[in-house]
C-alpha cells in the first residue's frame, strides 16, 4: 500500500487508447450480462448475486478507509450491522420500506462512524485497528442485551417490498446492483473533489497537509463518517436481500472477512474489483458448504497469497494493477 | 468488603494471564512494529496441541512431555509465521498487520479442522489444595498462576537485561536504523521476539484453560483482554503490559460483579478508548519511567 495508490489513477486516464476501447467493449458486454442475468438464471443465483453486490459495497467501505485514510479496520461489521438494523427497525416501528430507510441507514452509519472516530481521532493506525476489533466484539453483546428492540438471537425480518409490483427476487437483485453502481459513481465523483484531495494530501504527507490548514483529526472523522455511511448502505441492502438480520451475521469474523475481501480485491473502489471481492466472500462458503472448517484456512491463505504476491510483483506491474483498478 | 477483596484477588490472578498475553503482543510490536492479531489463535492452537498429545488425538503422553513437545512445535510455528510476513515487515507496518490476520485465520482453521468443534476440558497436573486466608480463598491453581507468571516475567527480565540478544532487542526497539548501522541482525531480533511471544502464549493458554473449557474459540476470545492490557500499558512498554494486565483483570472482575456480566467486551472497548484519550502513550509514560 504505497501512497501512490491513488496517484496512479490519474496516470491511467491517459493510458493507451486501443486498450481503453477493448476495456469499454468488454465492460459493456459484462454489464449487459449482469443486467439481464435474472431473466436467464434461476432464483438461487439471483439471490446469491444480490447478496454478493451488497457485500461488494461493504468491501468498498473497508477499501475506502484503507485508500483515503491509510487505516485498516477489523470492525466494519458493526457499521454494516447499523445499516441492517436501521432498515429492520424502521420497518418494525414505522412500517416504511427500504427506499425510505436507506437514507436513514446511511446517516445512522455515518453518525456511528463519527461517534466511534471522535474518541479515537488522535490514534495512529495500529491502535485504531485494535479499537475497531473491540468494537466488533462488543456489538453482539449489545444486540443480545437489548433483545426487546433488536430481536435477540433470532433477529428481525425485513419483509416489505421496496418497489411494489416487481417480483421480490428481482428487487433483491436489482436494488443492491443499483446501490453498488451508485456508490461507485459517487466515489468516483468524490475522488475529484477538494475534500478527497485534502484527505489524500494528509495520507501522503501529514506535515504538508497541516501546514495547509488541513487537520488530521478532521480527516479521520470525515473518512470514518463516509466509510461508515457506505458500510451502512451495504448493510441496509444486505438485510433487504437476505430478508433477515441477526447478531450471528455480525461477529468479529464478519468484519475480518470483509477485510479479507477488501485485500483480495486489492482495495479496489471499482465495480469489477469490489464484485470480485464480493464473489470471493459470498461464493467460497457456498462452494465449501460440506467442509466449513476449510473456509478460514482458505480465506487466510488467500489473504496471505494476495498480500505476499502483490509485494513480490515487479514495481511496474504493481503500479499498473493499482492504476487500472482504482 | 469480603466480596471486594475476593474479587480483587481473583482479578489479579486472571490479570497475570492477560499480562502474559499482552507481553507477547508488546514484544512483537516493539521489535517489528507489527500488531500480531494471530496471537490468540496461535495460543489456542498451542493449547489444543497439548490436549492432542495428552488425550490421545495424536498420542497419550505424560503432561510434561506433551508440553515440551508443544514448546518445540510452537518455536517452529512462530518461526514459520514470522518468515511468512518477513518480506513485508520493513515495507509497511499496516500490510504486515493485515497479514497476521491471515495467519490467525489459518491457525483458527487448522484448529477447527484437526480438533473439531468439540468442547473439552484440560486440567493442570496440580494437587487439589486450598487455603482460606481471611476473606480470600487461595487454591493451588492461583498459586501456580502467580508463580509461573513471576517466573516467566523474571526469566524474560534476565533475558532482556543480561543477554546479548536481549540487549540487541532493546537496541532495535529504541532505534532500528541505528541498530542496523551498528551491524545488528534485525531479523534475528524479530525472530527472538516472535518465538518468545509464542512461548508466553502457550504458557498463558495452558493456565487459562482450567478456568473455562477448551474449544476452538475460547483462548482466542481472551485476545481482547490481552490487547486491552497492552493498550493500557502504552503498547510499547513491557512493565506497562504487566500492570495493564492486572488492572484489566481486576477491573473486569469488579465491573462484571457490581454492574453486569453481560458487557465484558463493551467495558474493554470503553476502557481502551478512555485510556487512549487520557494517556495516549500509556499509563507509565506519564511518569517517564519504563525502560524495558
Amino acid at each position: 500500500m504505497s501512497s501512490a495508490l491513488l496517484a496512479a489513477d490519474s496516470a491511467s486516464a491517459v493510458a493507451a487508447r486501443p486498450a481503453r476501447r477493448w476495456a469499454v467493449g468488454i465492460g459493456g458486454v459484462l454489464g449487459l450480462v449482469v443486467l439481464l442475468l435474472p431473466l436467464l438464471a434461476g432464483g438461487y443465483w439471483t439471490f446469491t448475486l444480490g447478496v454478493c453486490f451488497a457485500n461488494a459495497i461493504a468491501i468498498i467501505s473497508v477499501s475506502f478507509l484503507v485508500r483515503y485514510a491509510g487505516e485498516v479496520s477489523i470492525g466494519h461489521g458493526v457499521f454494516v450491522a447499523a445499516g441492517a438494523y436501521t432498515v429492520a427497525l424502521v420497518e418494525k416501528y414505522l412500517g416504511l420500506s427500504l427506499l425510505a430507510s436507506l437514507p436513514i441507514a446511511a446517516v445512522a452509519g455515518a453518525l456511528l462512524g463519527i461517534a466511534f472516530a471522535f474518541p479515537s481521532r488522535h490514534l495512529s493506525g495500529i491502535t485504531l485497528a485494535v479499537a475497531t476489533m473491540a468494537l466488533a466484539l462488543a456489538l453482539p453483546e449489545l444486540l443480545l442485551h437489548f433483545s426487546s428492540v433488536s430481536g435477540g438471537y433470532e433477529g428481525l425480518y425485513v419483509k416489505l417490498d421496496a418497489l411494489p409490483g416487481v417480483p421480490k427476487s428481482l428487487q433483491r437483485y436489482y436494488l443492491p446492483l443499483v446501490g453498488l453502481v451508485g456508490v461507485v459513481l459517487l466515489l468516483r465523483h468524490f475522488r475529484r473533489s477538494r475534500q478527497a484531495m485534502a484527505l489524500l494530501l494528509i495520507r501522503t504527507s501529514a506535515h504538508a497537509a497541516e501546514s495547509f490548514g488541513v487537520r488530521r483529526s478532521w480527516a479521520r472523522l470525515s473518512c470514518m463518517a463516509l466509510s461508515g455511511g457506505i458500510a451502512a448502505i451495504a448493510g441496509a441492502l444486505l438485510s433487504f436481500s437476505s430478508s433477515t438480520v441477526s447478531p450471528n451475521s455480525f461477529t468479529l469474523w464478519t468484519s475480518i472477512f470483509l477485510l479479507v475481501g477488501s485485500v483480495v480485491s486489492l482495495y479496489s473502489l471499482s465495480i469489477v474489483g469490489s464484485v470480485l471481492g464480493g464473489l470471493f466472500l459470498t461464493l467460497l462458503p457456498l462452494l465449501l458448504a460440506g467442509a466449513g472448517d476449510w473456509v478460514p484456512i482458505l480465506y487466510g491463505s488467500a489473504l496471505l497469497a494476495v498480500v505476499l504476491g502483490f509485494n513480490a510483483m515487479p514495481p511496474g506491474l504493481r503500479a499498473r494493477l493499482e492504476g487500472r483498478q482504482t | 468488603m469480603a466480596d471486594f477483596i475476593g474479587l480483587v484477588w481473583a482479578g489479579v490472578v486472571s490479570g497475570c494471564l492477560y499480562a502474559m498475553g499482552a507481553i507477547g503482543i508488546v514484544l512483537i510490536y516493539k521489535s517489528s512494529n507489527v500488531v500480531n492479531f494471530a496471537h490468540g489463535n496461535l495460543a489456542g492452537l498451542a493449547a489444543f496441541l497439548v490436549f492432542g498429545f495428552t488425550a490421545g488425538t495424536f498420542a497419550n503422553m505424560a503432561w510434561g512431555t506433551a508440553v515440551l513437545l508443544t514448546l518445540v512445535i510452537m518455536v517452529a510455528v512462530m518461526s514459520v509465521s514470522y518468515f511468512l510476513i518477513a518480506p513485508l515487515v520493513f515495507k509497511s507496518d499496516l500490510t504486515s498487520t493485515i497479514a497476521t490476520l491471515g495467519i490467525g485465520l489459518v491457525a483458527q482453521g487448522v484448529t477447527q479442522l484437526t480438533f473439531g468443534a468439540n468442547v473439552v476440558s484440560m486440567d493442570l497436573p496440580l494437587p487439589a489444595w486450598k487455603m482460606q486466608l481471611g476473606p480470600v480463598r487461595v487454591a493451588s491453581y492461583d498459586v501456580a498462576v502467580l508463580g509461573v507468571t513471576a517466573l516467566a516475567i523474571g526469566l524474560l527480565y534476565l533475558l532482556i537485561e543480561r543477554t546479548r540478544i536481549g540487549i540487541a532487542f532493546r537496541a532495535v526497539s529504541a532505534n532500528p536504523f541505528a541498530s542496523r548501522v551498528c551491524g545488528l541482525n534485525l531479523r534475528r531480533v524479530h525472530l527472538f521476539s516472535w518465538v518468545t511471544a509464542g512461548l508466553l502464549g502457550l504458557v498463558a493458554s495452558l493456565l487459562i484453560v482450567p478456568t473455562t473449557f477448551l474449544s476452538s474459540t475460547t483462548v482466542s476470545s481472551f485476545m481482547l483482554q490481552a490487547f486491552a492490557a497492552a493498550v493500557v500499558g502504552g503498547f510499547s512498554s513491557l512493565p506497562g503490559a504487566v500492570l495493564g494486565g492486572i488492572f484489566i483483570g481486576v477491573l473486569m472482575n469488579l465491573l462484571s460483579f457490581y454492574v453486569s456480566a453481560e458487557f465484558n467486551n463493551s467495558y474493554l472497548l470503553l476502557v481502551m478508548l478512555m485510556v487512549l484519550n487520557v494517556f495516549p502513550k500509556g499509563v507509565l509514560a506519564a511518569r517517564g519511567g519504563a525502560r524495558v
